[in-house]
């Protein structure tokens, strides 16, 4: 199985696991280790380990009345069930943090705009039954939400082409060349991490590439089938995109207004500036593409290095203000001087706006 | 070697679970191991407290009584520990199956499994591997923000909490009293709304701008909660989703596929270049500046002056 969460042992969540695991093996004589591993959602290896613990585990004051319970490697067999009263083998009641984990997760799955209609319809019965049972523990989970988000008509056709191992050809925009390219891809798996992704084998790269669902213009299902190489799959809890160490370095230097950058670039370090800023290193395979954050940035940053890239966000910036000497005189005769009482009023404005987003 | 402290929970909470009248605190200390082993009466007693705690975490109702000579005596009781009837068919247990694994937080994932795990032993089926009978989709709740966690809690409790935040614009991060009403995740990132104490309103606080610890405080809240707390609706309009109005740009043929995928209007004007209208909100100036050479605004007026100004700040270098 893929993507499942590594945790660490914690002993709260394994006294939770083995208080369910005494009321599920009372009812199942000789189960099999690999079968309850998997009810469980747990490795063997922890199964095993609880199963150390259990035996040293009783439920008389008196003591000497311990859980004979063991195994052979294969099944688990309890030799004395009646040592559990039946009062302490009942399934417990849920925990108000696991009807929120549940339930919060429960309602956001079925916000996804992917998800089959008959798995949304088992999954709204599902979170009705798992409140009521829940009662008064499942009252906190509505002070946590969780939206995701997916482009409904782009995720079906892309989960129709795995499910139906298809090759699928999109029209594909990437906001770092600001371009929409062709290409066919062989669908691997969908993500939902923030947005939604796709992950494939990208035919026109011969790589494994991530698309963003939001930024496919177009896509077709194509009769070809699906062929991706056999590829490991990445672990979902890393960032979907990391530089790799051998990526050319960028630095920019960003004012208080440009602090942003650091929340949404995965960078290698961010220095503090005496003026409230941060000197920003990070490193892309491709620096070009940075362009268009120098040029968001306008008066709250700047590129450091490489002096490349600094030049032509500078050489982008002339050409673009050149266009409105002459295709907005030409629009509505304003002049430059009118430009620049309007430039005042553009500095009130964001000044609200900052007030606005500094909330 | 010292005991496990599962071990020592487990046996607490089974005899706690399994007895029929109230337990004092020296005969659970002679019926555990662990407590027998844990020497002066001081450090039992902390053990004592902290594991009674944990137990409730786990969501065991632990009940105190006093005896007739004033001894306290603790029991799980059992009507108010089980769970009520549950009967869910395969379909609706491979959807809980898939919710139970979407968690990256380490607690919230630990009690998806855990609610999973007392289902499960309630008699949830278990014939179908969820990410079989959803076919591709795997989706993923990140939490990468460290003040999610005492922020949970402190939803969870009403807790009064004070954190250090800085403002997105702003260089050094103030101390803020907030009474946390609720976390809502949207586009992968956390947001806190809640009643700002200083500012005496209501405010979104984006987690991963809290520096240093939260802190819990004393109290009660003091402003009521609302029925419905609005998180997303807020941040939409920062990002520049609620727009309430229109602009004119010009766009060159070929470009700015975003652009064109907003437009509510769009006019090819066969000099290479297209006209196009859209929806003009917070945040508008500065995304089209990215598009450098490729986009002129023509109206209206104060974006057009904010878009030459940004445009200006980067030619000067």
């Amino acid at each position: 199985m893929v993507g499942k969460p590594a945790r660490p042992a914690n002993a709260i969540d394994q006294t939770r696991r083995m208080l369910s695991l005494v009321t599920y093996l009372r009812e199942r004589p000789g189960a099999r280790i690999e079968d309850v591993a998997r009810a469980f959602g747990i490795t063997e290896d922890e199964l095993v380990s609880d199963l150390d613990v259990l035996p040293m585990c009783g439920t008389s004051f008196r003591g000497g009345d311990l859980l004979d319970i063991d195994t052979d490697g294969e099944r688990i067999w309890w030799h004395n069930p009646a040592a559990l009263g039946a009062e302490a083998a009942e399934p417990l009641r849920l925990a108000a943090d696991e009807a929120t984990a549940l339930l919060v997760a429960a309602r956001a799955v079925a916000t996804l705009p992917g998800l089959r209609e008959s798995d949304r319809q088992a999954l709204l019965r599902a979170t009705a039954k798992v409140e009521a049972a829940a009662g008064e523990a499942a009252g906190a989970s509505s002070r946590l939400s969780v939206t995701f988000e997916s482009e409904g008509g782009v995720f079906a056709d892309v989960d129709r082409a795995i499910s139906e191992r298809r090759r699928l050809w999109i029209r594909y925009y990437s906001p770092a060349r600001d371009e929409v390219t062709e290409r066919e891809i062989d669908p691997i798996r969908l993500v939902s991490v923030g947005h939604t992704y796709v992950e494939a084998w990208c035919r026109r790269s011969e790589a494994r590439r991530t698309f963003r669902l939001d930024r496919v213009a177009e896509i077709k299902i194509l009769d070809e089938p699906s062929a991706p190489p056999e590829i490991e799959l990445r672990d979902l809890s890393e960032a979907l995109v990391q530089p790799a160490a051998e990526d050319p370095e960028v630095v920019v230097e960003v004012g208080p207004g440009g602090r942003w950058v650091a929340e949404y670039y995965p960078h290698d370090s961010a220095e503090e500036l005496p003026d409230g800023g941060l000197r920003i290193t990070l490193r892309t395979p491709d620096p070009a593409s940075l362009r268009r954050l120098a040029l968001r940035l306008g008066p709250d940053g700047r590129i450091v290095s490489p002096q490349d890239l600094a030049d032509s966000a500078r050489r982008a910036a002339r050409e673009a203000l050149a266009a409105y000497d002459e295709v907005v005189t030409a629009y509505d005769g304003l002049d430059a001087r009118l430009g620049a009482s309007h430039a005042a009023g553009g500095v009130q404005e964001r000044q609200y706006d900052r007030q606005e987003r500094g909330l | 070697m010292a005991i496990a402290k599962a071990e020592r929970l487990m046996n607490l909470a089974l005899c706690l679970l399994g007895t029929r009248r109230p337990l004092s605190k020296r005969e659970l200390r002679e019926s555990i191991e662990a407590y027998l082993e844990a020497g002066s009466d001081d450090s039992f007693n902390r053990m004592f407290e902290r594991d009674k705690d944990d137990l409730r975490e786990l969501g065991l109702v632990i009940e105190t009584v006093e005896n007739l000579d004033g001894e306290v005596g603790y029991q799980a009781r059992r009507d108010s520990n089980s769970l009520p009837p549950i009967t869910l068919d395969a379909e609706e247990a491979a959807a809980l199956g898939l919710a139970a694994k979407v968690w990256q937080q380490a607690r919230l994932a630990g009690a998806a499994s855990g609610a999973l795990q007392k289902l499960r032993a309630a008699g949830l089926p278990e014939d179908v591997d969820p990410y079989e009978a959803h076919g591709a989709l795997e989706p993923r709740i990140p939490v990468h923000e460290t003040a999610f966690e005492p922020l949970m809690l402190a939803c969870r409790d009403r807790r009064p909490v004070v954190f250090e935040y800085r403002k997105a614009t702003a260089a050094r991060p103030e101390p803020r009293h907030v009474e946390p009403w609720a976390l809502e995740c949207w586009r992968g990132h956390w947001y806190l709304a809640g009643f700002d104490r200083d500012r005496g309103a209501e405010r979104v606080f984006r987690l991963s701008r809290i520096t240093g610890k939260v802190r819990s405080r004393g109290g009660a809240f003091t402003a009521e909660v609302p029925d419905v707390v609005t998180v997303r609706e807020t941040v939409a309009s920062w990002a520049g989703e609620t727009a309430d109005r229109s602009a004119l740009i010009r766009l060159r043929s070929g470009a700015g596929y975003p652009l064109r995928a907003r437009a509510t209007a769009v006019r090819e004007l066969g000099d290479g270049w297209d006209e196009l209208e859209i929806p003009y909100g917070h945040g508008l100036d500065a995304w089209l500046v990215e598009f450098g050479p490729d986009v002129v605004v023509l109206d209206p007026a104060e974006l057009r002056a904010d878009v030459v100004d940004r445009l200006r700040a980067v030619a000067k270098g």
